[in-house]
């Protein structure tokens, strides 16, 4: 198998952003998240979770709010005072409209999807049309003292209930009154000073109003007559966001303690007709701040300022207790933050506004399996580069020989060249870079340093000449035969340079020769998302890892699956390997064992022996430490393809450099929490 | 007791205005004030006693007034340098200004043309080159790296944004909300377990890494100094008394 010297890297200082809204459409199983740095990610529950598509952040959006209308497009609002309709394509914002009103503080679309209302800072709940193609002002409903915090339409779209502070509204929406105003109580317990902010509201079918405030309380209130029915003390800091299941027979809320209550509304007499709104399970899954949560159809969704999305599924809604009924956290992006210079031994860490360039430590003690050597150089950090502008970098990377340095914003592609003295590295930014170039989500080298790949938002990949003082010239854009416009997000490059691989928003992967630039042929489609890509250096198959933890070799040569994969295919993966929760985000090979392929996802790596048979069901897959106590002839017995090691956690990248070292970057889960906002104060008897 | 202390002030100050050796007398008096009886004053001299003191009063609150004037006037001046520095040097001022100036001529001479001759065909022209001239809007072009913004387009939006964020921050995390630091929280799972642990901020090696290395740069610098001192001056210098500046200089290092 082999014996690896592994850099543990632990320097990579990534703090996620938290969660701000989330938006769940239930006909297309989609979940939309927005963060509180303004980036917006949307994950696919039928793909397994997979987070398929990532549009960046801005210094100045901060969005409050987030909504799906009209099918399948999304609008998100926000501080600036715009709402903006988001391009899942080309994954980038179609456009911006300003509403008028101030910063806007929440957005609700009506159950038809063709209107949109928006609460604004000055009072005004105004509404929007859609129409094909933009968003147009229809008008406003009465405007009122205080700012509109939380909105939602009554399933009729008739009537809007809006929560603002201290009071909950309803509104007329045909002829834009206020019919109902219904006070909220302050705190219950301690100063009654402190005001009561109306945080999310739910308007049912049957008139009641759900609330969720600042003090605590989730309250239920009759708009007809305007009076509270029931009050639920729920938490004693705020209770933050509410969402309603379809049928509304459930309500989540979420606290700021971190905890998730789920409400529902049973009968009061088995069999009986009256039921009320029970309080029945309580959920603690996130340390920080819940600042939102929504619903579907078999599950409870929560994201918190903890930068944790939580997906529950609720027992009583799932058939049996399989991989399914599985509770599921992702913290980290389902994408490559890290690049690595093989032959220079460098690290490039993306950041949303810089990237660091680190040169790995060495050590020159040997030892056996288990050892812990001691360094002889330690890591250093040799360069910091701050991206100009408000945007977030997208994607970057650096040559494998170290001497050029890419990295991509929603406007510009930024080229850099380091030159070498000594150990000591100074950088000159390459001036002449084509200004079409936008909004590339890969960005990758060459494997001899002389072609830069950046990936379009149009579906196509542009090639990019890079001149050795200093320069770039654009050489060729390659197109895909059957006019794809999705957004280019994987890359994968063979190590002769005659073979480009891009997988797109469409699920199809595209393979261009770069002899001619011209496309070669298309992978077989697979009904899931692509979630890495690598080309092997000396056979030139393709290797393909799915979101649904399948895993196949396309001979670009040949133009077909290879023996080994149909083999796969026939028999099966086995069980556990299918029942992991993050997908494989890392491909890479072993120049030296060309049977190899190194996987790896957040919570393991795998070493893939193409020549050792592969496991059944009943065989444990994580089998390694058991086969380290068996002797030699046993192994050879019991070993089988997967070499799974799960010592590392939580892992954000592994490569294989050369001379036997591997490179292991991990990100502890505690000097991420140490880096968050200051949680609410629990006090615990006996501390 | 006051009242007798404060004529005794009194006299005392005439005393010194006298003479000097009606000093000594006085001191001598000062001795025995609590046995002798009140003294016998003469009106003149309370007269002039009082009317000295008014004077002084005058005078006292004058002083204050001139010094308030002055301070006063040294800010407007201040304010006029300011004031004058930010704007635009005086330069373009007048280019600025002069402008419109020209403008207007042209339009007078223009209605006079007017009022003056209507037939000839030159004055036509040239009534229609001036109206021209006055349809076109005045280029005002200024020298050097300025740039002319309107302040309508700055940044009231960001302002409304930072208020919005204010609230929101307030909410959340301001004074009721009962918030604690990330050590507190974390440490209770080590405070509750059956074998009782440090907090994590000891526990965990990586936590607050830049101040433990700012901590042990202190050391060096403290361990350093110290016996340098030590040192050169040969005696030992006791660990409490700490030479403020150097301790400064110090933390300024570090």
């Amino acid at each position: 198998m082999g014996e690896f010297q592994v850099h543990r890297v632990r320097f990579f200082a990534y703090v996620p952003a938290g969660v701000r809204c989330l938006a769940h459409c239930a006909r297309s199983a989609r979940l939309a998240l927005a963060r509180t740095d303004g980036a917006l990610e949307v994950y696919n529950f039928a793909a397994n979770y997979f987070q398929e598509k990532r549009i960046p952040g801005h210094e100045t959006r901060s969005t409050e709010a987030l909504c799906w209308a009209a099918g399948d497009r999304l609008f998100g609002a926000g501080l600036s005072g715009d709402i903006s309709e988001y391009d899942l394509e080309k994954l980038r914002v179609k456009y911006s409209l300003d509403a008028f009103g101030g910063p806007i503080w929440s957005m609700a679309a009506d159950p038809s999807g063709t209107q949109l209302a928006v609460g604004c800072e000055d009072g005004s709940v105004k509404l929007f049309q859609v129409l094909p193609g933009k968003i147009q002002f229809e008008r406003s409903l009465d405007r009122q003292r205080g700012r509109v915090l939380s909105l939602s339409w009554h399933p009729s779209g008739t009537r809007i209930a809006a929560g603002s502070i201290d009071v909950l509204r309803v509104f007329d929406v045909p002829s834009g009154r206020t019919i109902q105003r219904m006070l909220v109580d302050r705190r219950l317990q301690g100063p009654r000073s402190c005001e009561c902010v109306v945080w999310s509201v739910a308007f049912l079918s049957d008139g009641t109003i759900a609330s969720a405030d600042s003090a605590g309380k989730v309250q239920f209130w009759d708009s007809e007559k305007g009076t509270l029915l029931e009050t639920h003390p729920v938490s004693s800091s705020a209770a933050l966001s509410l969402a309603v299941s379809e049928e509304e027979d459930s309500i989540v809320v979420g606290t700021s303690q971190g905890a998730v209550y789920q409400f529902q509304r049973l009968p009061v007499r088995w069999g009986g007709a009256d039921s009320r709104w029970v309080r029945t399970k309580p959920f603690q899954h996130h340390t920080h701040d819940v600042r939102a949560v929504a619903h579907s159809q078999t599950a409870l969704i929560s994201g918190g300022l903890d930068a944790q999305l939580v997906i529950r599924p609720l027992m009583e809604r799932m058939h049996g207790k399989g991989y399914d009924a599985a509770l599921r956290k992702f913290t980290f992006p389902h994408r490559c933050l890290v690049s690595c210079a093989k032959k220079a031994g460098l690290l490039l860490f993306q950041f949303p506004q810089h990237l660091e360039l680190w040169r790995l430590g060495a050590t020159t003690a040997a030892g056996k399996d288990g050892d812990i050597l001691p360094v002889s150089r330690a890591p250093e950090h040799l360069l910091q580069l701050k991206s100009k502008g408000p945007e977030h970098i997208c994607s970057s990377c650096i040559s494998p020989c170290g001497s050029w340095i890419a990295y991509s914003t929603a406007s510009r592609l930024h080229l850099h060249r380091v030159r070498w003295e000594n150990s000591s590295c100074s950088i000159k930014r390459v001036c002449k870079v084509p200004k079409w170039l936008c909004s590339a989500h890969q960005l990758l080298c060459s494997a001899d340093s002389t072609r830069l790949f950046v990936a379009s938002d149009q579906g196509t990949v542009h090639v990019l000449k890079l001149l050795e003082p200093g320069g770039c010239k654009h050489l060729q854009t390659l197109r895909p035969n059957s006019g794809g416009s999705e957004a280019v997000y994987l890359l994968a490059a063979s190590a002769d340079g005659d073979w480009l691989a891009a997988a797109g928003g469409d699920w199809k992967i595209h393979i261009y020769s770069l002899r001619s630039f011209k496309p070669r042929c298309t992978v077989p489609a697979y009904s899931c998302a692509v979630t890495a890509l690598a080309i092997h250096p000396a056979t030139n198959n393709l290797v393909i890892a799915h979101s649904d933890q399948q895993v196949f070799e396309f001979s670009i040569p040949d133009r077909e699956y290879t023996a080994w994969s149909r083999k796969v295919q026939r028999q099966g993966l086995h069980k556990d390997w299918l029942e992991r929760d993050t997908p494989i985000t890392h491909i890479t090979f072993n120049p030296k064992q060309p049977a190899h392929i190194l996987l790896h996802d957040t919570y393991m790596f795998c070493i893939l022996d193409k020549s050792l048979p592969l496991p059944d069901d009943a065989t444990p897959l994580m089998n390694q430490t058991t086969l380290k106590q068996l002797s030699e002839k046993a192994r050879r017995g019991h070993a089988h393809a997967f070499k799974i090691c799960k010592k590392y956690q939580p892992l954000l990248f592994v490569d294989l450099l050369e001379e036997g070292c591997l490179v292991v970057v991990e990100r502890p889960l505690m000097d991420i929490k140490t880096q968050l906002p200051p949680p609410v104060q629990q006090k615990k008897f006996g501390t | 007791m006051a009242a007798t202390r404060r004529r005794r002030a009194m006299l005392d100050e005439e005393a010194a205005a006298a003479a000097l050796p009606e000093g000594a007398a006085a001191g001598e008096d000062e001795n025995d004030d609590e046995d002798e009886a009140p003294e016998e004053v003469t009106f003149e001299r309370a007269r002039a006693a009082a009317e000295a003191e008014r004077r002084r009063a005058g005078e006292t609150a004058r002083r204050d007034r001139e010094l308030l004037k002055e301070k006063r006037r040294r800010r407007e001046e201040l304010f006029k340098d300011q004031k004058k520095r930010k704007l635009l040097p005086e330069n373009i001022l007048e280019e600025l200004t002069s402008r419109p100036q020209i403008n207007n001529k042209l339009s007078d001479t223009n209605k006079q043309g007017q009022n003056v001759g209507d037939g000839s065909q030159n004055k036509h022209e040239e009534h229609a080159r001036r109206r021209n001239k006055e349809r076109k809007k005045p280029v005002v072009r200024i020298k050097g790296s300025y740039m002319a913004v309107r302040l309508k387009d700055q940044d009231i939006t960001s302002q409304h944004q930072q208020m919005a964020k204010d609230f929101v921050q307030k909410h959340l995390y301001g004074p009721g909300t009962n918030r604690t630091t990330a050590n507190q929280f974390f440490s209770f799972a080590n405070k509750k377990s059956p074998v009782k642990k440090a907090a994590v901020q000891f526990v965990n090696k990586s936590w607050g890494l830049e101040k433990k290395q700012k901590a042990k740069q202190f050391k060096k610098h403290w361990m350093a100094t110290k016996n340098g001192v030590s040192c050169v001056g040969g005696k030992k210098p006791s660990p409490l008394k700490v030479d403020t500046n150097l301790l400064r200089k110090i933390w300024a290092l570090s």
